[in-house]
């Protein structure tokens, strides 16, 4: 069984996130996706209140995402998807980030980025929530001594088929309306060249960690078809960003 | 040994039906495996909730996951203090951690007994 792997350029929020679901519930193989934003944008975790953003200037496109935990500004960042049968990541939710955290620890070191996955420390659980993904790190994330450099997060389902769809943001360049990040460009400058041998090494990465071979692929006809419904119905109607 | 006077769901959530009234809930195991619970969001007093399809969802760890109901019927009571003590599901998941009361309609053809349940759950690890 192959790693499908999807290269996308930069796309809408609305088309990101309806994309992402759609390979969750759609894609037939394990489905790793790289895309970017534009315009840049704030998704909102799954659980999160509109109401706790109001101060992101307005213009900014906001979303809600299916996944888990803070919000992020995607700005100038290397995002990934995986959509895949439960069975292929660890069943523990921790050490399923353990495993996608320490391949992208892989992949920085590949390209001269230094990180690594921060050990020990409070449980997420245990803190105080912060609003934004990067605020503030706790066990288990992918840190360098500037920051979180990843934000991760889940959307586990068991039916119809036990699936997961596990979010990436890597920072390439620090953004204004969220200055407490790490990014690449602390260690390297994310040219073009470097874009391209950091997205190489990802992929080879995290097929390594999930003991699959990459394949190169793009969306079929059914899921392109599934995220053009769920932009309209879903990621961007402002009103199911707004529900909670 | 998990409780015998319910019937469980292969995605980790138990049902005990008493006098047509189905009592919810999810298992040691599958909090064992969310750890760190940050949200719970459960269906209110009057909605309908349907066998095999999702009733509530829970955050752990920045991991959403989605709660199956094992009947279908209208839901006439949830523990509302629950979403607010997370910690109970780690202490006590079958009793004080109750998560809604379903007037039971239809009960899922996927429900297993104690037994069966223990062994799925070995299988898993």
């Amino acid at each position: 069984m192959p790693l499908r792997v999807i290269r996308d350029g930069d796309g809408p929020a609305a088309w990101n996130m309806a994309v992402d679901e759609a390979l969750l519930h759609a894609a037939t193989t394990p489905t790793l996706r790289l895309y970017g934003w534009r315009p840049h944008a704030v998704s909102l975790g799954w659980f999160q209140r509109w109401v706790d953003f109001a101060d992101v200037p307005a213009g900014i496109d906001m979303v809600r995402r299916l996944t888990g935990g803070g919000a992020i500004y995607h700005g100038d960042e290397l995002t990934f998807s995986l959509a895949l049968d439960a069975d292929l990541l660890p069943r523990d939710v921790a050490a399923s980030y353990e495993l996608l955290h320490d391949a992208a620890v892989a992949a920085l070191a590949d390209v001269g980025v230094a990180s690594r996955r921060l050990a020990g420390g409070q449980p997420v659980g245990a803190r105080p929530r912060e609003r934004w993904c990067f605020a503030e790190p706790g066990a288990g994330d992918l840190v360098t001594p500037a920051g979180k450099l990843l934000g991760s997060a889940q959307r586990r389902v068991r039916a119809p088929r036990s699936r997961v769809l596990h979010h990436g943001s890597l920072v390439l360049r620090r953004p204004d309306l969220t200055p407490f990040v790490a990014a690449v460009a602390d260690a390297r400058e994310p040219d073009a060249a470097l874009r391209a041998r950091l997205a190489d090494a990802l992929v080879d990465r995290l097929a390594v960690a999930l003991d699959l071979p990459a394949v190169a692929s793009g969306l079929a006809a059914d899921e392109h078809a599934m995220a053009t419904a769920l932009t309209r119905s879903r990621y961007g109607d402002s009103a199911f960003t707004r529900a909670r | 040994m998990r409780p015998t006077d319910r019937k469980y769901l292969k995605s980790h959530e138990w049902c005990k039906i008493e006098n047509g009234i189905a009592t919810l809930g999810i298992t040691d195991f599958a909090v064992s495996h969310l750890s760190d619970l940050v949200f719970l969001d459960l269906p209110n007093k009057g909605a309908s909730v349907t066998a095999g399809e999702s009733f509530g969802e829970i955050e752990s760890v920045k991991a959403v996951s989605s709660l199956y109901s094992p009947v279908s019927g209208e839901v006439i009571d949830c523990n509302k203090n629950l979403p607010d003590n997370l910690e109970w599901l780690a202490q006590d998941p079958f009793n004080k951690s109750w998560m809604i009361k379903v007037k039971v309609t239809a009960q899922s053809k996927a429900l297993i007994d104690a037994a069966a349940y223990e062994t799925q759950c070995q299988a898993e690890g």
